[in-house]
């Protein structure tokens, strides 16, 4: 396989629109303070992420979107990661992606104009456990090759809380007349897209974690010098690095792939999921570690994006998962 | 692009040279006898004829003018192909490169064109005993004598050592300036008198790297590459070149990056394919070696390197030399019992290839600058972590 990357000045705007918003608005004290509070988010921030066109990111022109590609939206998870964003953005988008992807004409022309609107709140739901739903109008469930939508205004629906580890990302057990939800497997593009998406993301939360446990280690002294000059705290932080920059290039390949109608997409796609599952964990705990006890108290930072790698893992399918599924495909292999 | 991908690949199915009917080395730092010299020579000598070898390098000097990124073209369907090695690997890779940058009129005019068709052989006299990693703090003396300079000095490690006509010398011109600044870089004879060349044996058995000792051996004073006392800036571009920092190869370094391919092919033809334990390691292999050919695309696309621009460049040579070690050494776990064999053993799978290219990898993972400073670089050039000392 010879991945190829593709990146424009317009990205690069988008990235620089995107960083800049995000650390105004939401500096690191603030999002404690949100996934301290009841909700989670804030609905003044939802109405923000409207007016900045993010809602619609993915959204054809023709419904009222900005019709952007895989890589504009690599470019913006991997921003909102970095900055742990508490609000739905993530499963909103793959519900407006599922609604692009499997949705019928009929679905996409009442949902799609409102979602960039941010007028209605829908959210991809592929398990009885969702992201977002307590304040979703919407579920939007893969059903026999389709989507099914659900309404909260339908009747019947009861959203309960989850009690998260990752308190920036609230989730809640969906029932419909008491029943779990259920759902059918995503199509094979949603569920690459939906990787593509979270491993941007998670590439984000990564990098963060290198940078604050580098500015840490740079000024942290012990035996009269600062620990990052100490090869034992050096070299496991190039570690980090090494993945974090080979996770960034798998998602622009993945993302390129999409964008070109390349047959490599899906696999580019799960080869970055699994290795954001493995690179954020391993960036997370380190960032822990080499904080030293302070690293394993509430006041440090780390253990808030050691949750968030710990709970993204399991969604669209972890490692082992998706190894399994690229193991099927191995050059030079016959598949099982 | 897409006219010369085609015409590399239809000249390669014409002119494969196939099995010499010996055994031939991996790569040109194991090349150890005259069969193996030879042959290898006639191979670059022919590729170079059909304008393969040097494909950017300017026409004045031998090269072919071609447009950039011919030379990718022309190495990916070489190793596609599965085509030898090319002999010359110092002069193509590092002397070329930095001669083309840093040369006089001249010395582009003697040297370049009789480089690229492996007419003149070239090796690299960095390294010395104990100053390995350390590379500063090289001993070898270089004194003014009139048109000329005296050399006396000991280096070790000089791949084609036995082979070449050409070495490019690190020596101290200065020897009262601070570690750095007194080193001079020349671009030294070999074949003249006070040059002794030794060969050091490797685990493998094979040869290939030489002691070079020289004895107030004289050399003309236009040796000389760049200024007196620039020796330590051409030196660190030289590293680049070697490290796949910089771009400049004319040649024959496109190779790597689709071994996980033969060892999945490795766990088939062993009938280890249906263990989900190794199933689950040639995934994560795969995964590994796509990262590292998608870090060569992204480091060629500028706007995604602007947070952190070193990195990746620095990062290749690191990450390709333990990929292709952890590689090897899977495929001789996956090998069991075999594993413990060697060549011509009739019992060795693909003849010990891969226990040989398991040992030969560390050359990888030292020469160039150890994965250990390669690290400590990179924590202080790409996060800008403070001084190891």
């Amino acid at each position: 396989m010879n991945p190829q990357i593709r990146y424009s000045e317009e990205q690069a705007l988008l990235r620089g629109e995107a960083r800049r918003w995000l650390d105004e608005r939401f500096p690191i004290a603030r999002v404690r303070e949100l996934a301290e509070s009841e909700a989670g988010e804030d609905p003044l921030d939802w109405k923000q992420l409207a007016g900045l066109g993010w809602l619609g990111l993915v959204v054809p022109e023709s419904f009222g979107g900005a019709q952007l590609g895989a890589t504009d939206l690599a470019v913006l998870m991997e921003e909102t990661g970095r900055r742990l964003l508490p609000s739905p953005l993530l499963p909103s988008t793959l519900a407006a992606l599922a609604l692009v992807t499997d949705g019928s004409d009929a679905q996409r022309k009442r949902f799609l104009p409102a979602i960039a609107a941010g007028e209605i709140r829908a959210v991809y739901a592929g398990s009885a456990s969702v992201w977002g739903a307590s304040s979703a109008d919407a579920l939007i469930v893969p059903r026999g090759g389709g989507l099914e939508i659900v309404e909260r205004s339908s009747g019947g629906l009861e959203t309960a809380p989850e009690i998260v580890l990752d308190r920036t990302r609230r989730s809640a057990r969906v029932t419909r007349n008491g029943v779990a939800l259920g759902a059918d497997a995503p199509s094979d593009r949603l569920a690459a897209m939906a990787c593509l998406a979270l491993a941007a993301e998670m590439a984000g939360g990564a990098d963060a974690l290198l940078a604050l446990t580098c500015a840490y280690a740079a000024t942290r002294e012990q035996f009269g010098k600062p620990i990052g000059s100490f090869q034992a705290v050096k070299h496991p932080l190039v570690n980090v690095l090494i993945g974090v920059e080979s996770l960034r290039s798998l998602v622009y390949a993945a993302a390129t792939a999409f964008d070109a109608n390349s047959p490599d997409a899906e696999t580019l796609a799960r080869m970055a999921k699994a290795l954001a599952c493995d690179v954020y964990v391993f960036a997370a705990s380190r960032a822990v570690q080499l904080h030293g006890g302070y690293g394993f108290t509430l006041d440090c930072d780390a253990h808030l994006y050691l949750k968030r790698a710990q709970a993204s893992r399991p969604a669209f399918g972890d490692a082992m998962a998706q190894r399994r599924w690229l193991a099927d495909r191995l050059p030079g292999a016959a598949p099982l | 692009m897409e006219t010369l991908r085609a015409d590399v690949r239809a000249w390669i199915a014409e002119n494969h040279p196939g099995e010499p009917g010996f055994k031939l080395p991996q790569s040109a730092l194991e090349v150890a006898d005259d069969r193996q010299f030879d042959w290898l020579r006639d191979w670059q000598r022919k590729l170079y004829d059909a304008g393969y070898v040097g494909a950017e390098w300017p026409r004045e000097y031998g090269g072919r003018g071609r447009e950039r990124g011919a030379q990718r073209v022309i190495d990916q369907e070489l190793a596609r192909a599965r085509a030898p090695f090319l002999l010359n690997l110092v002069g193509l890779s590092w002397a070329g490169p930095v001669i083309l940058r840093y040369g006089t009129e001249a010395q582009k005019r003697r040297l370049i064109a009789p480089l690229l068709r492996a007419d003149e052989i070239w090796c690299q006299g960095f390294s010395e005993p104990g100053a390995g990693s350390d590379l500063a703090s090289l001993r070898a003396k270089a004194v003014r004598a009139g048109d000329a300079f005296q050399i006396d000095g000991h280096k070790v490690w000089t791949t084609l050592g036995r082979y070449a006509d050409w070495c490019i010398l690190l020596a101290r011109t200065d020897p009262d300036a601070v570690k750095h600044a007194g080193i001079s870089y020349f671009l030294a004879p070999m074949k003249i008198p006070g040059v002794e060349v030794l060969p050091l044996v490797k685990m493998t058995g094979e040869g290939g790297f030489n002691q070079v000792i020289w004895t107030d051996a004289r050399i003309p004073a236009d040796a000389l590459l760049g200024r007196e006392g620039q020796g330590w800036e051409i030196a660190t571009a030289t590293l680049q070149f070697e490290r796949g920092a910089a771009e400049g190869s004319a040649g024959g370094s496109g190779g790597g990056g689709e071994q996980v391919g033969r060892v999945a092919a490795l766990a088939r033809a062993l009938a280890r394919d249906a263990d989900p334990v190794v199933r689950d390691r040639l995934a994560d292999f795969w995964i590994r070696e796509t990262a590292l050919r998608a870090n060569a695309q992204r480091a060629r696309v500028a706007g995604l390197l602007s947070d952190r621009p070193e990195a990746l460049p620095l990062m290749q040579k690191l990450t390709a030399s333990e990929l292709t070690q952890a590689l090897a050494d899977f495929a001789c776990e996956l090998e069991g019992d075999a594993a413990g064999l060697w060549i011509d053993d009739p019992g060795a799978i693909e003849n010990a290839d891969w226990q040989r290219s398991y040992m030969n990898s560390f050359a990888m993972t030292i020469a160039g600058g150890t994965s250990e400073i390669l690290r400590n670089i990179l924590g202080e050039r790409a996060l800008g972590l403070p001084k190891t000392r």
